[in-house]
């Protein structure tokens, strides 16, 4: 399995007489009431880390407890997001200059250390240059939380980094932003239909939605990756989505809020109320699960007494996932296209 | 194997008439019978001819590759050693020409591991340089089999002095690693080059034929147990090969029959799963764009031989192969018959035409890539950093197999094919 596109598309059958239809009043309100707020969040919270660099850099005593709590907040709006993210974000490099996981050979430290070494001290320009394992969140934490660096004795090397990551994920935000929010731009395009993205609202619907179900099947790849599932179980600690801030749960519990909010404004268009009782059961397995979880996911999936509980959490997973793909999907007449987890 | 966040501009939108619009619409009910059952079938029975003479091919080519080996064995010379080479590099146009066959055919998915796994951790095998970067927490990743006669994984010691296939073959995946790859292509690969060490700089493996010398000029070390390897992994390839050739011979009780007792329908969806698959998901997005957006000549599909533009290239010459019905084959002979393309331009020519012209767009900017490398410049080096043109260059030939794959999703309505994954198509509620 690989990464992640599930493309769908709405099917022509939708009929006629929907020119005001209910369709077209969630995409609007998906737009406006979660997916913009969502982009303006991760904005948000990327103004306030290059804030906390700011305050951590200029102060040679100063304690990273504040750093910490600024990262933890836009790595957990940017997993917010990621089921969200349709449009601007997926395009062209963005998204992978937030983040680039999985990391498998550890790229962060030689791209960075090297980058560092070449560079003394290191300008926001030659990080526009460099590879997009070292713009985002990933090199971030890889300083802030990695062992082997000693940031408090060593800020007059990794200063420059943080601070321009910092910018660069506020720069990277705003320019996403003022694509939604400019005349014409991506809010534009989920409201007023047909426009040169979408011919009809359910077009923009379907790619919502699109969105949103690979959001929830990266869910299971973060989750199933440290458990071994793609190595014949043996489990790979490592390989968890940010192991070394043990931030691995909290984000995938923003993701699946994220999800969640697509699913409660899309779920007054689905016919059968049995299925809609069951996929809000599905979201609440997972939510009440990943709440239960007792320690982070590198620390749980080294234990052998919770790999049960992990087994289940995934089978929950999978079942919201199936729910959604298959019998939302069909619901709503939407086609399931491509998956680019469809290569291995 | 790898995943991303985002495929980034991999996501497609697909066009649609408006719902509001005033020309009358059909619903999917309304619409005939999208193609001809009978016709249909022959296609099917077409692609698995198309199957048979692609993996034959990659047979003979790899028991060329062996006769070169055996030659280079014999007197492990550079002249030899490049003959070698050059068999290898002939072997993979016509398996590079079968992985469209291995999505959604999961008899090849399943088989494929032993044989085209990649990336590797080298150190597996043989010697690697100091800097070599391995998967983070791989227990094989310095294992090097060639300089070992036993090796401890965990708890267990495993017995190496006899290297034979079973023994290598039982080592792929050595600790739940996935990049411990002990045998199939790149593992030759690798023994016939040696690592690149050159990064995203020009110049591929630079491995000395005296690796493979025993006498008095012999290099690398434990030079009698690298000859057995390289002999003993290139027979399991081929060995493997024969195995898939069989699946496909029309008339016997294989996989080809299975698929030809199976509905049109499945059998379509295979062939149109196989060719998005390797279009988008892979080639477009793990063989360039993640090497490219990394910088990563570590994630460069031929890393060690620098022939990544051939593969990338016969990837896409296989997809074409699949829509056209058309193989050329090794000796030159075009083979041609019943095709998705006759289906679709039945119904709908017009999607049959735009395929064919995407199709083409992308041929031609994978062919780029291919100029590119003829005239001394790799695909590990137009994805160096600040490299401008490179990047373009890549770029282009991802997003011609995006465009395309939106025209096989549209091949694939049009053809009435609704869910494209085998594996949840026949789901039921």
């Amino acid at each position: 399995m690989r990464a992640l596109i599930v493309l769908v598309s709405v099917s022509l059958s939708m009929l006629l007489t929907a020119c005001s239809n209910p369709r077209q009043e969630v995409t609007v309100q998906l737009a406006n009431e979660v997916l913009l707020p969502a982009h303006q969040q991760w904005r948000d919270s990327n103004a306030a880390l290059v804030d906390a660099v700011e305050t951590y850099c200029a102060a040679p005593q100063a304690s990273a407890d504040d750093l910490e709590t600024a990262f933890y907040q836009a790595q957990s709006r940017w997993s917010h997001l990621q089921p969200l993210m349709v449009g601007p974000l997926s395009e062209g490099n963005r998204s992978w200059q937030v983040q680039f996981w999985p990391d498998k050979r550890n790229m962060v430290v030689r791209q960075t250390e090297s980058l560092l070494d070449e560079a003394d001290p290191l300008t926001r320009a030659q990080l526009e240059k460099a590879s997009v394992v070292v713009q985002g969140l990933t090199a971030f934490e890889y300083v802030l939380f990695d062992e082997s660096v000693a940031l408090a004795d060593s800020r007059g090397r990794y200063c420059p980094l943080l601070t321009g990551i910092a910018g660069h994920q506020l720069a990277l935000s705003e320019s996403v932003l003022a694509l939604w929010n400019e005349p014409g731009g991506m809010l534009a395009q989920l409201r007023d239909f047909p426009n040169e993205r979408y011919a009809t609202a359910d077009e923009g619907l379907a790619a919502i939605l699109r969105t949103q179900i690979t959001g929830v099947d990266v869910l299971k790849k973060k989750l199933g990756t440290p458990m071994g599932r793609l190595n014949q179980g043996v489990v790979q600690p490592y390989q968890a989505e940010a192991w070394r801030s043990r931030q691995s749960i909290e984000n995938l519990q923003a993701s699946l809020q994220g999800a969640q909010a697509v699913w409660e404004r899309v779920r007054s268009l689905v016919s059968d109320a049995a299925l809609v009782k069951d996929i809000d059961q599905a979201y609440a397995a997972v939510a009440n699960q990943l709440a239960a979880l007792p320690a982070p996911l590198m620390v749980l999936v080294q234990e052998p007494a919770h790999r049960e509980t992990l087994a289940t959490l995934y089978a929950a997973l999978d079942n919201l996932e199936n729910r959604q793909q298959t019998e939302l999907a069909r619901n709503l007449n939407i086609q399931i296209g491509f998956n680019a987890n469809d290569g291995d | 194997m790898l995943t991303r966040l985002s495929t980034g501009g991999l996501l497609l939108a697909s066009l649609f008439l408006s719902a509001c619009s005033d020309e009358p619409q059909s619903t999917d009910a309304d619409v005939a019978p999208a193609y001809d059952d009978a016709l249909g079938r022959q296609v099917v029975s077409h692609y698995g001819d198309v199957a048979l003479a692609t993996y034959s091919d990659a047979l003979a080519g790899a028991r060329e590759l062996k006769t070169q080996i055996g030659t280079l064995l014999a007197a492990p010379t550079e002249a030899n050693l490049a003959a070698a080479r050059d068999a290898w590099r002939a072997a993979r146009v016509p398996y590079m020409q079968t992985e469209v066959f291995r999505f959604g055919n999961a008899v090849v998915d399943e088989w494929e591991g032993q044989v085209n796994a990649w990336p590797l951790d080298e150190g597996l095998i043989d010697y690697v340089n100091e800097d070599y970067q391995a998967v983070m927490g791989n227990p094989g990743a310095r294992a090097n089999i060639i300089a070992s006669e036993s090796l401890k994984i965990g708890e267990q010691t495993l017995d190496l002095t006899d290297l034979n296939a079973e023994l290598l073959a039982s080592l792929n995946e050595l600790g739940g690693s996935e990049v411990n790859v002990a045998t199939g292509y790149h593992a030759i690969e690798f023994l016939l080059w040696g690592q690149d060490l050159n990064g995203t700089d020009a110049g591929a493996g630079q491995r000395p034929a005296t690796d493979f010398a025993t006498g008095p000029d012999a290099t690398g070390g434990h030079n009698e147990r690298r000859r057995e390897y390289l002999s003993v992994v290139t027979d399991l390839l081929i060995d493997d090969l024969e195995v898939m050739v069989d699946e496909w011979r029309p008339g016997e009780e294989n996989y080809r029959a299975e698929l030809e007792a199976d509905s049109v329908e499945n059998g379509l969806r295979k062939m149109l799963f196989g060719m998005g698959s390797l279009s988008l998901g892979e080639l477009a997005g793990e063989r360039m764009k993640v090497a490219l957006a990394a910088h990563s000549p570590e994630d460069e599909h031929d890393c060690f031989s620098d022939n990544t533009h051939a593969s990338h290239f016969y990837n896409g010459k296989g997809i074409r192969n699949v829509y056209l019905g058309e193989y050329q084959r090794s000796n030159g002979e075009t083979l041609t018959g019943p095709s998705l393309s006759d289906l679709v331009a039945a119904n709908q020519p017009a999607a049959d035409s735009q395929l064919k012209t995407d199709l083409n767009a992308s041929e031609a900017a994978l062919q780029v890539l291919v100029d590119s490398a003829n005239n001394g410049t790799h695909f590990d080096q137009l994805i160096a950093p600040g490299n401008a043109q490179g990047a373009d260059t890549v770029n282009a030939a991802i997003g011609a197999l995006v465009v395309q794959t939106t025209s096989i999703e549209k091949a694939a309505r049009v053809l009435n094919i609704q869910a494209l994954n085998p594996d949840t198509a026949n789901h039921s509620f």
